[in-house]
């Protein structure tokens, strides 16, 4: 049981673009708390936010070094992710993301022209 | 022998009303539909018609077994992914105000390590990461 539900925490942790962009930041070595928030124009509380998500889904983890908090990345539940993503799962998101977007630029082509 | 099988589910919204979805997905011009990926594409969309599609690798095969505009159509999908076994597809469109919701349920696919395709999933997901970080992962 804990495992679905550390794939599920890890998969809603991923589904965020900020959240996303720390993974690949952290990716490089351990940060500081405001290190990592710095790329990000949010606010810090909205970063320790997505910091809390990505640490309940087992992502993080925070370590005192001296002074300093270290935030660094543990790699495992990605690991699960990917193993749980099937090759076809992949494949139909990607097709029907790319059939989504089509109606959407249709729709919005659509719109300009009712605007003229 | 029976094969463990495994099943994909996948939803999405579309803003546009069902018949035209439907009409959409089965036109090999639409971006998105898996007719639109192949080098070589044959396509017969109708209740016993077949498909065809060949990308640069692989080729996929199906026969299309259900057909109901603009409520769902259902076809076979045959692959080196599936082992050669028929797999099956089934697309149903429901009205959803102005728009329409779209659900593709792919079943019976063989559930292989190749099908899981651990490296292709792995760079898929993570291809914010350095390449480097990728690979100390898999040690």
């Amino acid at each position: 049981m804990f495992a679905v539900d550390q794939l599920s925490a890890a998969l809603t942790a991923i589904s965020h673009p900020t959240r996303r962009a720390i993974i690949g930041q952290l990716a490089n070595g351990p940060a500081r708390f405001l290190d990592v928030a710095k790329p990000h124009d949010i606010a810090l509380n909205a970063v320790t936010k997505h910091l809390r998500m990505l640490e309940r889904a087992g992502l993080i983890e925070r370590k005192k070094q001296g002074r300093e908090v270290m935030i660094s990345l543990r790699a495992e539940p990605l690991r699960q992710v990917a193993g749980w993503l099937h090759e076809y799962e992949r494949f139909w998101r990607e097709r029907l993301d790319e059939f989504e977007q089509h109606f959407r630029r249709k729709k919005k082509q659509r719109m300009r022209k009712k605007e003229k | 022998m029976t094969m463990k099988t495994i099943e994909v589910r996948v939803e999405r919204t579309i803003p546009a009303p069902p018949d035209e979805v439907f009409d959409a997905w089965l036109d090999p011009k639409t971006p998105g539909t898996p007719w639109n990926m192949g080098d070589k594409t044959l396509l017969n969309p109708h209740v016993d018609g077949l498909f065809y599609l060949k990308g640069t690798r692989i080729a996929h095969y199906g026969r299309f077994t259900e057909m109901e505009k603009p409520a769902r159509m259902e076809h076979t999908w045959v692959s080196p992914n599936t082992m050669g076994e028929e797999s099956l597809v089934r697309i149903t469109f429901r009205k959803q105000g102005e728009d329409t919701v779209m659900t593709l349920v792919h079943t019976g696919i063989p559930d292989t390590e190749a099908g899981r395709g651990h490296d292709k999933g792995w760079k898929h997901f993570l291809d914010i990461f350095p390449e480097h970080f990728v690979t100390g992962l898999g040690k």
